[in-house]
């Protein structure tokens, strides 16, 4: 039986890890060649770096990430704390489940009915689909991530209460100082746990950036796919890994700061 | 002293059920006020009343001669000590004293003098730099009584804060607040359903049941001249009898006609009669106004307790020589230990000790019970 765990969890493991080492590997072949490995080099990098298209990709697609999460992170702990103040039961549950709505519908709903947004909204003001691209990709990141934020805002508001909301009150805070001075501190987790999701959720969207995005806005996922369109080249092996290795940071650094916020929460 | 908060006709509902009833109270600057009253009877709903936190449905309620009930709880003058402390557990000892300074933009130094005085004055020098989540529950407290008084209002409410706390800490931090209110005399308002801590601490006590004030007092006319079977059962130990008021001070009851201390009431009306446990002497049964078999005696350390059976009517004594149960005793009652209370909608509910010796009659014959 202890053999048996053993075996399995190298096989997941194996499934899970082997195509990825596989490209990581292949990234640093000299070759052209997608299946012989004929000695090290760091040529596909060097030719990712001197390709514009790739690196404007890789830009959009940070800036992008980066304000839907911030935007999305704003909104949704605002949201979180109206949510958590509102009397009618009633009317909480019914701002729920709109707010999950985007979280349930499939991506591909999702992207159709905003792409139609945005193409209406062109029509009716008589601009430019292209003048809006970055626009449109801001709204239509945010509000899929919105959700995600709101889910890992709520149970820490929740959990925190009134009472340290009231005891700040008490003590001289207005409405607005008790959030940022009392609550906010104590939700931090919560927030910062909500943007990271945000974030990788932009960073990793194609199927909604696909129907709203426009040919001057491109994204790394829009980008990768329209170059795997004609052939896969092992540059694009090294952006996959210089992507996976950003994540794996990223991971880490997060992992490593939540163990750090529970040990010190344990500590009560 | 002046009037500093009163309540006029406060009247608050939750989801339709009333909680307070046309509360009127005021409290003068400087007194210890206390809210006394069994659980759920509005006393924390009054406090928030008073803190902000909650607007009455009906009704005044006036801080040094202003309406204050459109004024947030952050412009009010009044800071609280919430029942579970509520410190704000991202900041250190320090910063949750020095909280509300920095709020008012007090300066570096003077918030150090001040929270330095304060640390001395709640015995936490040293403490500084601790996180609030390591210290215990008393040190806690001293924490959030700092915090509160740290920019001296004028008034703290204080919400049964010493409830979390063993007795030994508790009889220590009820000492401790006294000397603080004393020294620097602002006025507190003082949550508490232990009657004990009400009679102990307070210059004035308010007896609250249903939503409803029942008494205003200092603590010994509470205890001597309670004005319903309410408060004379809810403060210490009572038998309550229902007697005849035959004219100014002859009453009427159990059988016997006894010389007592009160008037003003009209010839022959019916009238609950208060006599306290400690105040009925035992005698033999020849000498008694009053004569009844012993059914329960039970030793307190100080005295006995006894449960004495008059005409079925049970009456608790208390006294420091023992008799046997089913003994025949009398009872004698000197007038002023004789205290006449008006009819009211608690008569009849309390002030028999029958309850108690059924009780363990029925705790018995449970533990007979399993054993078979
Ligand atoms: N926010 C609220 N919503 C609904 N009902 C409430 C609310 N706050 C208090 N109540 C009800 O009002 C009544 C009085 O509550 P309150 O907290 O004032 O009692 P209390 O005298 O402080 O009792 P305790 O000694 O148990 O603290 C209770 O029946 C309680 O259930
Ligand atoms: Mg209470």
């Amino acid at each position: 039986m202890k053999h048996f765990n053993r075996v399995y969890l190298i096989l997941i493991f194996g499934i899970l890890y082997i195509p990825i080492i596989t490209l990581i590997f292949f990234s640093f072949n000299s070759a052209n060649s997608t299946a012989v490995f004929e000695g090290f080099s760091l040529r596909w990098y060097r030719e990712l770096f001197s390709s514009p298209d790739t690196f404007e990709a890789l830009r959009n697609t940070l800036i992008l990430a980066i304000s839907a999460a911030t935007l999305s992170t704003v909104i949704g702990t605002a949201a979180a704390a109206g949510i958590y103040r509102m009397k009618s039961k009633l009317a909480k549950n019914a701002i729920n489940s709109v707010t999950n709505i985007p979280m349930m519908n499939p991506d591909i709903v999702t992207g159709m009915s905003m792409m139609l947004f945005f193409v209406a909204l062109v029509g009716i003001l008589s601009i430019d689909y292209e003048s809006i691209g970055f626009t449109a990709m801001l709204i239509a990141h945010t509000t899929f991530c919105l959700p995600y934020v709101i889910l890992s805002v709520l149970p820490r508001v929740e959990d925190l209460g009134k009472s340290l909301t009231e005891a700040a009150l008490d003590l001289g805070c207005t409405p607005i100082q008790s959030f940022f001075k009392v609550e906010l501190p104590n939700i931090l987790p919560g927030v910062i746990s909500g943007f990271t999701m945000a974030f990788t959720l932009s960073l990793d969207d194609f199927v909604i950036s696909y129907f709203v995005g426009s040919s001057n806005f491109q994204t790394l996922p829009l980008l990768i796919y329209s170059m795997t369109k004609k052939k896969v080249t092992p540059d694009m092996y090294a952006l996959s890994t210089l992507i996976i290795i950003t994540v794996f940071i990223f991971l880490v650094v997060s992992n490593v700061k939540s163990g750090k916020a529970r040990r010190k929460e344990s500590h009560k | 002293m002046s009037k500093l908060i009163e309540l006029k006709g406060i009247t608050k509902s939750f989801d339709g059920e009333c909680v307070l009833n046309s509360i009127n109270l005021y409290i003068r600057d400087g007194e210890f006020i206390t809210l006394l009253g069994p659980s759920g009877c509005g006393k924390t709903t009054t406090l928030r009343i008073i803190g902000g936190f909650e607007t009455a449905d009906e009704g005044e309620l006036y801080f040094d001669g202003h309406e204050i009930s459109d004024v947030p709880p952050h412009k009010r003058q009044v800071n609280t000590v919430f029942q579970k402390y509520a410190l704000f557990p991202h900041l250190n000892v320090y910063e949750n004293i020095a909280f509300p300074l920095r709020m008012k933009k007090f300066s570096e130094e003077d918030i150090k003098t001040r929270v330095t005085d304060m640390l001395k004055m709640v015995a936490l020098v040293g403490f500084e730099n601790k996180s609030v989540s390591t210290l215990s529950g008393g040190q806690q407290q001293r924490v959030a009584i700092a915090r509160a008084l740290v920019s001296h209002p004028k008034v703290l409410l204080l919400d049964e804060p010493l409830g979390a706390l063993d007795l030994k800490l508790r009889k220590d931090m009820q000492n401790e607040l006294k000397t603080i209110q004393k020294a620097i005399g602002i006025t507190f308002i003082y949550v508490t359903h232990d009657q004990e801590e009400a009679l102990s601490m307070s210059d004035t006590v308010v007896v609250m049941a249903d939503g409803e004030i029942q008494q205003i007092g200092t603590p010994t006319d509470i205890y001597n001249e309670p004005k319903n079977a309410f408060v004379a059962d809810f403060i210490g130990e009572s038998n309550i009898v229902d007697g005849i008021m035959l004219e100014d001070k002859r009453v009427r009851m159990s059988g016997h006609t006894f010389t007592c201390v009160d008037g003003g009431y009209a010839k022959n009306e019916p009238v609950d009669v208060v006599v306290r446990p400690e105040d009925v002497d035992v005698v033999k049964p020849e000498d008694g106004m009053l004569t009844g078999i012993v059914t329960n005696v039970t030793f307190k350390g100080v005295h006995y307790e006894i449960i004495v059976d008059i005409g079925g009517f049970k009456w608790m004594i208390q006294s420091t020589d023992y008799v046997a149960p089913d003994e025949k005793i009398g009872l004698f009652i000197e007038p002023d230990a004789i205290h006449i209370m008006k009819k009211s909608k608690y008569s009849g509910m309390f002030g028999d000790y029958s309850s108690f010796s059924d009780e363990i009659d029925q705790l018995s014959d449970a533990d007979t019970a399993e054993e078979f």
